[in-house]
């Protein structure tokens, strides 16, 4: 009352109760506070329903929360010989790790080149390694092998090194070298495509990428191990969360293979190269165009007759695989490469099989009774002249050949043949064909049946990655390619020519030394044919048998019991009379146990002018009688099939044999 | 009517009479138990990373307890200086406070914003000041007349007292600030007699700007995104929303009694961020659960609540508006702050008083509910207006 004023402004007519009332800031007040207990009660009641209604749930997340899985690599499993012998293991290996989601991006780069620095690398290939991973995530440099004294370095600069660790990692070891590079394939870390292809698989742990290690991946990998970390938000671990998953150690992978005849198979194999490079040497050159470049290829196979069991497989060039562990340096796979050292020839190396192939006409001559024209039997005789006239077969190639013109081989008949080698035989087979297929044209293919039926021009089903299924030609495939790839055949299509060229092995025929092999192996069983395979079983990491693989039949063919005997007696007479018996010479008599045939496929110029010599093959079985293993030699470009491949071929049977192997030396340059 | 008129004029009348003016006890120990409650909440959130990286886990907590040392200073100044000077000062303070939120402009951002001045070791946030700048501002301007009923233009003058601060404060960016401006001139208008028609035409106006800032696209990115993130609380949870879900999870995992004091994993290993500051409720809620939780909702309740009672005894206008300018101040930053952490209200850089990490949002309000005991010590008993009735 004390301010008239405050009287003087009460309005003279408000409604409610604040007209005499002039303390209306404490109704508003009043408001006020209730709006605001409103306010707490809403807070109140929400913090209820998060707490306690669905509290427990939050509660699940927040454990959730810093708990880390991570997954714990599994040792591959040991590839070992048919003896148990280890070729391939497991060893510990300290790796770099780098986990992303503890790496500050601005310090991503300081990083890199400190870990470059102490690796010895370029920044570079160390961002490279980082940047597999994803960001916020982990990335194992598996490049960078590291010693125990660059571990240490990294410890102890742990501090500028934020999210860099020491891991000790299970990674490959080979035990063995170059040895059976070939068949044991190498590792890898998956590539992009193999992630999209099979997601389950982990980026940072290395897949097999060939040989058996890529075929038997599924058993060499092992079943990764379980550990959960207690983390916090930054990724720092803190303690193990409850029981670990042990990892478990891939299952062993027991090979057919023997240590010791691939030791003495891939050694004679450079002696072949050798000899075939000595005698290119002594050779006087005729022809300028002509010279012969150096041998470096050359591929041998063992294998058992009766079950396709491969007892030695070598490919030359090779490789050793544990340059691919923690990665192969770009200068060594690039020298590899250049050099086809990652080619396995066995399964992969397409050639004319040249003569060699005259056992697959000879078995469908007798089978199916074509012989030569004017000949009624086998034992029948023609003369095998220095040429042959077949004009009314087609243009192309008028005047044909034998290896001995301007001489002639004298009169032979289908055993002689084939002991001798004797093109005009076997062309005047084609012959025949050609002609009778005017009146039974289900007669044409019918060489290429026999060989199909005997595996070539299709896949072995080796158990090994990238197998080339070759080339068999006939009427169809012809018209086929016409359509596909017209530049590989003339207009006119499949020709009488082209047929003759088949049945010696040579134009449209392409085949791999283990395709012969199988081809050679079915006919002189009888007609089984196998799968090859060098894989013989699967045992877990605790020595249990997990799988046997049993001899695979793949197919039988109907042969004659008279047919094969008469084979393996002509086989064995080129070892004994005929191409190959010079270099079966320093055998002595145990040469009788052999079989085998000679070929060499035709040297020739390439549209860019360059010479490729003859490749020599010589494809072998004992013992003749009872045939156990059939082995392949073959030398790319490496000259005469008799001088260089048979006498190969001679010391692996010396070695399969017990017989003392005796030095390599050229057997006769027949065939060319 | 005596009681009305003491209340509103008691000025040197009763008060002279008063034996000795008592400060608001409750008050004082609410604020600092939770001032206290902070310092533990703050080294629970920080010890396991400071250890491992400075290998001295009480840093921060020892930090936070010299704010709060600062805080209470304030706040005893604030009580002891007559709070009926600021009447005087009105224009100075309200200069200043613009001066330095356009000072604060020119110093270079930290994590996108200019809301800082460095001053030695600590960082000045001269926004936290203005709120009870304002605060004091707005009761001043509209406790000078004492009127019945506000005058349009009054209110025009009263809002654009507001604007001015806000706007400059939005360039900081600071969002949640501004709403906080906004929120203490609705409470003291309200208080101060704004009529019906005003209210409406306020709440036109209210939710027309609200269109035009999304029509005008006024929003920063990232101020959409939160109130994306609010509307969608599933989405994004580990970028948007990954506070809120954190937040929640933290929370939420405390139950009814919480996982204990230095137990709670959200915590401890340091999921949330800005968890000592603007998510330090989460530190309570994970630890003590929906007991610790209510009972700083409690706390929060009383110490509104008595700053309420000190508006409604307050012994002249100016006295009740910025008591009532302190409630309002103080009640906006408990709702959206505890409310963001329980997914209630988008996400907005606001601290919780007094328990939040950080010194000059402390001393700021500590130094507001001084000036509130100010007007408390100044009261007139109402035990002795009754004797008077």
């Amino acid at each position: 009352m004390r301010d008239p004023r405050s009287r003087h402004r009460s309005p003279p007519a408000s409604r409610s109760s604040t007209a005499e009332n002039p303390t209306k800031p404490t109704l508003r007040v009043g408001l006020l506070a209730v709006l605001f207990t409103v306010g707490f009660a809403v807070l109140f009641m929400r913090l209820w329903f998060v707490q306690l209604a669905v509290g427990p749930e939050w509660a699940r997340q927040a454990d959730q929360n810093i708990i880390r899985v991570e997954s714990v690599a599994a040792p591959r499993g040991n590839i070992v010989d048919q003896n148990g012998i280890v070729l391939a293991t497991s060893r510990p290996q300290l790796v770099l790790e780098v986990d992303r989601a503890a790496l500050p991006v601005e310090v991503e780069n300081d990083v890199i080149q400190r870990l470059a620095a102490i690796l010895d690398v370029s920044p570079v290939e160390v961002r490279g390694q980082v940047e597999r991973a994803r960001s916020g995530e982990v990335a194992l440099l598996t490049d960078f092998l590291v010693d125990t004294d660059t571990a240490y370095v990294v410890m102890e600069q742990r501090r500028s090194l934020p999210g860099v660790t020491v891991k000790a990692l299970p990674v490959r070891g080979y035990l063995r070298g170059q040895l059976m590079g070939h068949v044991l394939g190498h590792i890898g870390l998956p590539s992009a495509d193999d992630l999209e292809r099979l997601p389950q698989l982990d980026a940072n742990t290395p897949i097999g990428k060939l040989g058996v290690e890529r075929e038997y991946d599924d058993f060499l990998q092992g079943t990764p191990g379980k550990i959960a970390y207690r983390i916090n938000a930054q990724g720092d671990v803190l303690d193990v969360f409850g029981d670990p998953e042990e990892p478990v150690q891939g299952s062993t992978l027991r090979l057919t293979l023997e240590i010791p005849i691939q030791e003495a198979v891939e050694e004679i194999l450079v002696d072949a190269i050798e000899l075939s490079n000595a005698l290119k040497e002594d050779r006087e050159p005729t022809d300028p165009t002509r010279i012969p470049g150096p041998t470096e290829r050359a591929a041998a196979l063992v294998m058992e007759v009766d079950t396709g069991a491969i007892l030695a497989m070598a490919s030359y060039p090779n490789f050793e695989p544990e340059a691919f562990v923690g990665g192969i340096d770009v200068d060594t796979f690039e020298e590899l490469s250049s050099r086809q050292a990652f080619n396995n020839l066995v399964i992969q190396g397409l050639k004319p099989p040249a003569s060699t192939f005259k056992v697959i006409t000879y078995m469908t001559a007798v089978e199916e009774g074509i012989l030569p024209e004017g000949v009624s039997s086998p034992d029948e005789p023609i003369q095998c002249s220095p040429q042959l006239q077949a004009d009314f077969v087609d243009p192309s190639q008028l005047v044909w050949r034998n290896w001995t013109y301007p001489e002639s081989d004298g009169s032979q008949n289908l055993h002689d043949a084939l002991r001798r080698s004797c093109n005009i035989y076997f062309w005047q087979i084609a012959l025949s064909i050609w002609e009778l297929k005017d009146d039974e044209p289900e007669y044409e293919d019918v060489v290429q049946d026999w060989a199909r039926g005997l595996g070539l021009g299709r896949g072995t089903q080796v158990d090994l990655p990238f197998e080339n299924e070759g080339i068999l030609g006939d009427r169809r495939l012809f018209e086929e390619w016409q359509e596909s790839q017209p530049w590989r055949v003339r207009k006119e299509g499949w020709l009488g020519g082209d047929l003759m060229n088949l049945v010696v092995g040579q134009g449209p025929i392409l085949a791999t030394p283990i395709q012969m092999a199988v081809a050679y192996a079915s006919a002189v069983n009888g007609g089984t044919v196998y799968q090859p395979r060098v894989a013989d079983r699967i045992e877990s990491s605790e020595g249990e048998v997990v799988r046997t693989m049993e001899p695979r039949v793949l197919r039988t063919l109907d042969i004659h019991e008279d047919t094969v005997e008469s084979l393996r007696k002509d086989l064995a007479s080129v070892v004994s009379r005929g191409t190959a018996r010079r270099a079966f010479d320093s055998m002595g008599s145990a040469a009788d146990l052999i079989g085998g045939k000679t070929g060499t496929a035709q040297a020739f110029i390439d549209q860019d002018g360059k010479f490729h010599d003859s490749t020599a093959w010589f494809i072998g079985v004992a013992p003749i009688d009872d045939p156990l293993w059939v082995v392949v030699v073959m030398v790319d470009e490496g000259g005469s099939g008799g001088a260089v491949a048979a006498p190969a071929a001679r010391a692996i049977f010396q070695y399969l044999l017990r017989e003392p192997v005796t030095a390599l030396e050229a057997g006769e340059d027949t065939e060319r | 009517m005596a009681l009305v008129s003491r209340t509103w004029e008691g000025v040197g009348g009763l008060f002279r009479d008063r034996p000795k003016p008592t400060p608001d006890v409750i008050m004082f120990l609410l604020m600092a138990g939770l001032m206290a409650l902070s310092g533990v909440m703050v080294y629970s959130a920080t010890f396991v990373r400071l250890e491992a990286d400075i290998g001295d886990p009480s840093a921060a907590m020892r930090r936070q307890l010299v704010f709060a040392g600062l805080a209470l200073t304030a706040f005893i100044a604030g009580s002891l200086i007559d709070y009926r000077h600021y009447r005087r000062m009105l224009i100075p303070l309200y200069v200043t406070t613009i001066v330095m939120l356009i000072a604060v402009l020119f110093f270079p951002p930290h994590q996108g914003a200019s809301r800082w001045i460095p001053v030695g070791p600590f960082q000045f946030q001269p926004s936290e000041f203005a709120k009870v700048a304002l605060v004091v501002v707005l009761a001043g301007f509209l406790a000078a007349k004492p009127e019945r009923k506000l005058k349009w233009d009054r209110l025009g003058l009263a809002l654009l007292l507001t604007v001015v601060p806000g706007y400059l404060i939005f360039q900081q960016p600071d969002l949640g600030t501004m709403l906080v401006f906004g929120f203490i001139a609705v409470g003291i208008l309200f208080v101060a007699g704004t009529g019906i028609k005003q209210i409406v035409v306020l709440i036109i106006a209210g939710v027309a700007g609200v269109i035009a800032v999304f029509q005008l696209e006024v929003l920063r990115n990232y101020q959409m995104q939160r109130l994306a993130g609010f509307f969608d609380q599933s989405y994004d949870l580990q970028g948007v929303n990954w506070n809120l879900y954190q937040s929640q999870i933290a929370i939420g995992s405390g139950q009814l009694f919480g996982r204990g004091l230095f137990q709670g994993t959200q915590t401890r290993l340091s999921f949330i961020p800005s968890q000592t500051t603007d998510f330090i409720f989460t530190t309570v809620g994970e630890q003590f659960g929906f007991i610790g939780g209510s009972a700083v909702l409690i706390v929060y309740a009383i110490l509104v609540w008595r700053v309420l009672m000190v508006a409604a005894g307050a012994p002249n206008r100016f006295g009740v508006l910025i008591s009532v300018g302190m409630a309002s101040l103080l009640s906006f930053h408990i709702f959206v702050n505890i409310g963001m952490t329980i997914g209630l209200v988008p996400v907005t850089g606001l601290p919780l008083p007094f328990l939040s990490a950080g010194g000059s949002a402390m001393i700021a309000m500590a130094g507001g509910l001084g000036i509130v005991n100010s007007v408390w010590r100044s009261r007139t008993p109402v035990g002795e207006f009754q004797q008077v009735r």
